[in-house]
Order: C-alpha cells, then sequence, then structure tokens
C-alpha cells in the first residue's frame, strides 16, 4: 500500500504560502478601494473650516491654480466696521488712511470705505486677493474674526486631491456636500458654540 | 512557476504601495512645516518685561460648568455666573452651593449688602442672598444686549452694547438718564461697540466709568451724564490698547487704580488712576487664545479674580515684589 499523503510540514508550508498570500491580495485590494473612495467622492467639493485654519499662508502657495482658488470673504454681520481694523491696517500704522504703507495685504484687495462717522465698510476684490490669510490673521487676533477663507467654487477645479488640503497643518480643509459647498463664519458655527462677549 | 510569478507580481505591488504611501507621508509632514511667506508676526506683540510683572497667580480652580458668564465677590465667597445659574464657591474652589436663574445670564454687579444684580439678555434681576428673586425688570427692547452693572445706592447703571448706551435706572427699573449719547455740547463723542464688550465700573466717589472700547478709551462721567475725564491709547505698545474691542472688561481698585483685560492679545494691565500704566497682572502668555477677555473681580485683599472663559477656570492674582516696591 502506497502512502500518498505530504508529509505534514510541507502541508504547513503551503497553507502559511498560501495565507500570505490572500492577506496580501487582500490588503493591495482594500488599498486600492480606500485610495478609490479618496479620490472619488461624487457630490462632495473641498472647503475650509474657518475655525480650524491658522492662517498658515499654505492656501496662497500650494493650489493648483495660480492665484488661489481659496479666497477671502467677510461675514459682514460679524463686523465691527472699525476704523482701526485689524483685517486692513498693520499692526502699528502711521495713520488709519488708504495709504499703502499702512495695509497689511500685500496686494492691497481690501477697499475700505467710509460708511458713516464713526464706521468703515471693508470689501474684498476677489480678483486680487491670493488667498494669503494675512487680513484673516490680523481680524482674528485683534478683530471679531469676520474675516475668513474659502474655496471659492467658481475657480476650484475640484481635484481629486486638494494640494493645499494635502499640507494644511491645521487639516482644516475636506469634502462636505456640493449643495451645501461653503463654510460661512456667522451662519456655520464651531461647536460648542461659544457665545460670550 | 506560476504560482512563482504571482507571488513576485504580488510583492512588486506591495513594494510599490509602500514607497508611494512613504513618499507621500514625507511629501506631507514637509509640506506641513514651510516657512510662511505672508506671516502677521503677532507673538512680537506679546513680548512683555518680566521685572513689569507685578502679580503672581497664587490659585486656580475649575468653574464647574461649561458656560462661564461673569465672576463677583461676596465677603469670603467667590460668585460665578453662568448661563444659567450662580454658583458660590469658597477660596480653595470648593462649591458651597448653586441656584438657578430665570433667563440667559450675562454678566454680574460686584456684590454690595448681599444683592445680587444680574444682567439677563434683555432684562435685569436681583436676588438675596438665598437666591430669592426680590426684582426684576424686563424694560430693555430685543436689539438689547446688557453687558455689565454697577450699583450705588439707589441707584443701577447698566450697560447696554445693543444699544450702544448707559442706562442710569433705579433700583425699580425705572430710566432715570441715558448716559453716553454722542453730544458735542456735553463733550460726549458717544460709544463705539464693535463687539458685545461693553464694561462699565463705579470709582471710590461714586463716579461712572465705562469702557469706550472703539475708541480704546475709559470715560468718566458726572452725574449729569457730561464728560469728566478719559483716558485710554490706541497702541501695539504695551502701554496702549489694541484690537477692535479694549479694554474688553475693568475692574476699579479701592485707591481709584484700574485694573484691564484685553481680547486680541490677552493681559491683565494695571493702571493708576490717571491712566498711566503700572505694570502687568498677567501676561499674554498665561493665556490659550485671545478670544474672550477674562472677566475680573477685586477682593477685600485686593487681590484679582479674573474668570478664563477659554480654561473655564478662576484665577486668582496677588501682588509680588515687584508690585509692592
Ligand atoms: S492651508 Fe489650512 S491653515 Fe493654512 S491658510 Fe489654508 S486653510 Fe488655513
Ligand atoms: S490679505 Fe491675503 S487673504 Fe486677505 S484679502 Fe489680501 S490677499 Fe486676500
Ligand atoms: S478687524 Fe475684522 S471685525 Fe474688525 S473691522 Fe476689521 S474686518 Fe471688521
Amino acid at each position: 500500500m502506497q502512502d500518498n499523503s505530504e508529509p505534514k510540514n510541507i502541508e504547513r508550508r503551503r497553507f502559511i504560502r498560501n495565507g500570505m498570500q490572500l492577506a496580501l491580495a487582500g490588503t493591495l485590494v482594500g488599498v486600492a478601494a480606500l485610495s478609490v473612495k479618496k479620490t472619488r467622492a461624487s457630490g462632495m467639493v473641498w472647503q475650509i473650516d474657518p475655525f480650524k485654519c491658522v492662517q498658515c499662508g499654505r492656501c496662497a502657495t500650494e493650489c493648483v491654480r495660480m492665484p488661489s482658488a481659496v479666497k477671502c470673504v467677510h461675514a459682514y454681520n460679524l463686523c465691527g466696521y472699525c476704523d482701526l481694523c485689524g483685517g486692513y491696517l498693520k499692526p502699528d500704522p502711521n495713520a488709519r488712511s488708504t495709504a499703502a504703507e499702512n495695509q497689511l495685504c500685500p496686494t492691497a484687495a481690501i477697499q475700505r470705505r467710509f460708511i458713516e462717522d464713526p464706521f468703515y465698510e471693508y470689501v474684498i476684490d476677489e480678483n486680487l486677493c491670493i488667498g494669503c490669510a494675512k487680513c484673516v490673521a490680523g481680524c482674528t487676533s485683534f478683530g471679531n474674526g469676520s474675516l475668513h477663507l474659502q474655496i471659492r467654487h467658481n475657480l476650484c477645479k475640484n481635484c481629486n486631491e486638494c494640494a493645499i488640503a494635502r499640507v494644511c497643518p491645521a487639516e482644516a480643509i475636506s469634502r462636505i456636500p456640493a449643495d451645501k459647498p461653503y463654510q460661512i463664519k456667522g451662519g456655520f458655527r464651531k461647536t460648542p458654540a461659544k457665545d460670550k462677549g | 512557476m506560476k504560482r512563482k510569478h504571482i507571488n513576485i507580481i504580488l510583492v512588486i505591488l506591495a513594494l510599490a504601495i509602500v514607497f508611494i504611501i512613504g513618499k507621500d507621508f514625507i511629501g506631507n509632514k514637509a509640506g506641513k512645516n514651510m516657512d510662511n511667506p505672508y506671516k502677521l508676526d503677532v507673538d512680537q506683540f506679546k513680548k512683555i518685561d518680566s521685572t513689569t510683572v507685578l502679580y503672581n497667580e497664587i490659585k486656580t480652580f475649575q468653574v464647574n460648568d461649561s458656560s462661564p458668564k461673569g465672576i463677583a465677590v461676596a465677603g469670603k465667597q467667590i460668585l460665578v455666573l453662568t448661563e444659567k445659574q450662580l454658583i458660590r464657591y469658597d477660596y480653595s474652589g470648593k462649591e458651597l452651593s448653586r441656584f438657578e436663574l430665570p433667563d440667559t445670564a450675562n454678566c454680574i454687579a460686584p456684590v454690595t449688602k448681599d444683592q445680587i444684580w444680574i444682567g439677563m439678555l434683555h432684562s435685569v434681576a436681583s436676588f438675596d442672598a438665598n437666591g430669592k428673586l426680590l426684582t426684576r425688570w424686563k424694560n430693555f427692547d430685543e436689539n438689547s444686549v446688557i453687558t455689565s452693572l454697577a450699583v450705588s445706592g439707589k441707584t443701577v447703571y447698566v450697560a447696554d452694547a445693543g444699544n450702544r448706551i448707559v442706562y442710569q435706572c433705579n433700583t425699580n427699573g425705572e430710566i432715570l438718564s441715558k448716559i453716553g449719547e454722542k453730544n458735542e455740547q456735553k463733550g460726549v463723542p458717544g460709544y463705539i461697540i464693535p463687539s458685545p464688550c461693553f464694561d462699565l465700573a463705579l470709582d471710590d466717589n461714586g463716579f461712572l466709568w465705562v469702557a469706550n472700547t472703539g475708541r480704546h478709551s475709559l470715560e468718566n462721567y458726572n452725574h449729569d451724564g457730561s464728560l469728566r475725564t478719559a483716558w485710554g491709547e490706541s497702541s501695539v505698545k504695551i502701554d496702549g490698547f489694541i484690537g477692535c474691542c479694549n479694554p474688553a472688561q475693568f475692574a476699579i481698585l479701592p485707591d481709584n487704580s484700574f485694573v484691564t483685560a484685553e481680547k486680541g492679545i490677552p493681559r491683565i494691565k494695571l493702571y493708576d488712576q490717571h491712566g498711566v500704566l503700572q505694570g502687568i497682572v498677567a501676561a499674554p502668555q498665561l493665556f490659550d487664545n485671545g478670544w474672550y477677555a477674562p472677566d475680573l473681580a477685586i477682593d477685600v485683599n485686593q487681590r484679582i479674580l479674573a474668570l478664563d472663559f477659554d480654561r473655564k477656570q478662576v484665577r486668582i492674582f496677588e501682588k509680588n515684589v515687584n508690585g509692592n516696591k
């Protein structure tokens, strides 16, 4: 009588090898599926959470669009309409005037308009804005935080992977539903809400 | 042979994935550490000379509520106002009692004669020491945002940031006069209040001081509402006030010197009765961020109590060697 059974150690080796192959193939399929999921999110667009943004400047330098698809937006209902605007003026201005040397914005993209004593309105010229967040830093540090950045969807190419999101140190950029494509301060709130004046 | 090929392909694919993920990881890490060519260096304005620090923080305790709104001292107890309650603590931070409030609260007056005055959103109420409601007036309009109260005898001063005005009321809530409306004849410039930071306090002589935060000044009024005097300067320098709405909070010591708390660059400073800077109570480095200026109270030992809204802590400061010189 002939014994056809393989020695036990060969059987074990084959079992381990098959297991490893299955695990490796499974991992590859998993990674591929994850990548597809990450890059193809239909009905979603990239947007900045203004409460997470730390004004690092990457939005101006990293966007594949030049100038950046990120622009400063103004939540007028939060603005103090101050004469001494921390978003418009350098922290130690020579005068509260529209003179270029007193302006914080490197591209003079903010217009200051007199409304009535003592109030001024600040309007962003999106054609000039490069999304550098310098004014956002000024308004956040010294004002009410009404100036903030948003990705403008008329300019954004909705890349599979947002070049700014990759390097944003605050992880402030994520995909949100395309039917609510903006996170404007004032309506959109940080959670939990903080209301102390 | 066939199996060998599959193995080789799988290993090559795995190595490729490891390479791509590694490259991405290293690339992202480097990207996240890049310099910012557009940096606005706010930290330079936070630097202070340590010899100008006149106070040390001697005690800190956590407030047992997520929405603290104001602080006051009543004898040996510390009162912390929250949105819905008033909590009493002893100086060790032990909670002694708490009572519910009838509406959303916003500010508390310095306590006199065991009567506690609290500013709600559109109303003002007073309570006895046990939390029994004594009076409540609801005669403010829907634009009102009551941000500060001070009581002197039968007069209650009410700061309304929404309407940018101070009401002088009697204890029944009748408005006797409005203080701070722009009036060139009385020398009153009018309030600029860009945010709900609008504090007031009474000095030792019973005269009213109001923080005109948009003008970066503290204004002092006669009883008829005319302007007596004012001080304060807009400046990034340590002796000035910067930002849209500062000093956001202040309190007056028995010698009529001023303690001010600022938002933006968070700091607490001490000024003499003429508005000359004496030194620092709490440096910006002691605070997490500048979203909210701490509310202030002074106790009988002239210690400064600050309610830190970010950390939700009561922080007590006492004069140090520099301060006692
Ligand atoms: S990269 Fe992120 S943190 Fe930097 S400016 Fe843009 S959103 Fe703000
Ligand atoms: S400072 Fe920068 S973000 Fe702000 S308006 Fe100017 S270019 Fe735009
Ligand atoms: S600092 Fe900000 S909140 Fe203040 S006036 Fe300027 S834009 Fe408005």
